[in-house]
C-alpha cells in the first residue's frame, strides 16, 4: 500500500529535534534570566532532559552569568561621598 | 502627572524624602559609575552630578516607584553626555600569567607566607574577580552595560529597556552578544574550570 502524501513528507525526527535545540538557543538568555514565560520554561525543561548538547550549554550559561553576579567584587563608595552630594545640593540648588 | 507632582513639596520635605528614597541607591550607583568610567574619581564625580540632576527633577519622580531604575538611566545619560569622551583604554588581560598562576603548587601569600588552604581559596577567589573584571572592562561599553545591569545590578529586561532607552528586542539581542563576546575573553580561563567552548 503506498503512504499517503502527508506521511511521506512528515518532518524527519533529526530535523524536529534540531528545531527543538534551536527554539532552546534562543530562549537561554531568557531562561537563566528568569525572563521565559512558563510555556517556554516547560519546553526548555523537557528538551534538557532528553538533549546533552543544550544541557550542556545551559550549564555553561549559568557558570558565565555566576562568574559576573559571584566573582566580580564590589567597589566599596567613599564615606564622604553622601556628605558632598548632600553639601553640593544645598550650595547649587 | 501624577498627584504629587501637581503639588509643590517645602524644601524640608523636599530633601527628607530625596534622602530616604535616593540616597539607599548610592551602593549600587556608585558600583555602576565606576564599572563604567573604570576610574574613582571620575565614578565620585558622575555620581555626584547625577543626584544633583535627580534633586533638580525631584518634583517629577514619582514616590514609591523604582528610584534605582530612575538614578541608574540618570546616571548613564550623564555618562553618554559628559564623560564618555573622557573613557580610558582598559587594561588588556594576560591570560598566561593566569594560567601560570593556576598550574603552580608554590603559590605564596603575602608577606610571603606559604599559604593554607583557605588562603589560597582566598586569592583563587581574588584572582577569578580580577580576571572576570579585565575580561568585562575589555567588552565595548554598550555590552558592558547591560551585563552590570542583569547580572550585577539585577534589573529585568523591562527595567534595562528604560534605563538605556531602547526596545527590550534590542536588550535581548545586546545582551545575547555581549555574553558572546564575554565568553570569548575568558575562553582559556573558562576552560580551566571545565567550560569547554
Amino acid at each position: 500500500m503506498e503512504p499517503k502524501f502527508t506521511e511521506a513528507y512528515q518532518e524527519a525526527p533529526e530535523e524536529a529535534q534540531t528545531a527543538n535545540c534551536e527554539r532552546t538557543a534562543h530562549m537561554l538568555d531568557m531562561i537563566i534570566d528568569g525572563e521565559a514565560t512558563p510555556e517556554d520554561q516547560q519546553f526548555f525543561n523537557s528538551h534538557i532532559e532528553e538533549c546533552v548538547s543544550c544541557f550542556e550549554s545551559h550549564q555553561k550559561q549559568k557558570l558565565l552569568k555566576g562568574l559576573i553576579s559571584g566573582h566580580l567584587q564590589r567597589v566599596i563608595v567613599p564615606e564622604s561621598l553622601a556628605h558632598s552630594i548632600k553639601v553640593k545640593i544645598q550650595e547649587t540648588v | 502627572m501624577s498627584e504629587q507632582q501637581g503639588k509643590q513639596l517645602s524644601k524640608e520635605e523636599k530633601d527628607a524624602r530625596f534622602e530616604a528614597e535616593l540616597l539607599p541607591v548610592l551602593d549600587p550607583l556608585y558600583n555602576f559609575a565606576y564599572r563604567l568610567t573604570l576610574d574613582e574619581d571620575d565614578a565620585n564625580d558622575l555620581v555626584q552630578e547625577t543626584y544633583l540632576k535627580a534633586y533638580r527633577f525631584f518634583d517629577y519622580f514619582e514616590q514609591g516607584t523604582n528610584a534605582k531604575a530612575w538614578l541608574f538611566r540618570i546616571l548613564k545619560n550623564s555618562f553618554i553626555n559628559e564623560f564618555r569622551k573622557k573613557s580610558k583604554q582598559p587594561a588588556k588581560v594576560d591570560y598566561s600569567e593566569v594560567e601560570g598562576y593556576y598550574n603552580t603548587d608554590d603559590v605564596e601569600g603575602e608577606g610571603g607566607v606559604a599559604t593554607t588552604t583557605d588562603m589560597r581559596t582566598e586569592s583563587v577567589q581574588d584572582l577569578i574577580g580580577d580576571e572576570v573584571a579585565s575580561a568585562l572592562n575589555a567588552l565595548p561599553i554598550d555590552f558592558r552595560t547591560v551585563i552590570i545591569l542583569c547580572d550585577l545590578e539585577g534589573f529585568t529586561y523591562e527595567e534595562m529597556a528604560k534605563i538605556l532607552d531602547i526596545p527590550i528586542g534590542t536588550v535581548r539581542s545586546r545582551l545575547h552578544r555581549a555574553r558572546n563576546s564575554l565568553k570569548e575573553k575568558l575562553e582559556k580561563y573558562a576552560k580551566s574550570m571545565g567550560y569547554n567552548s
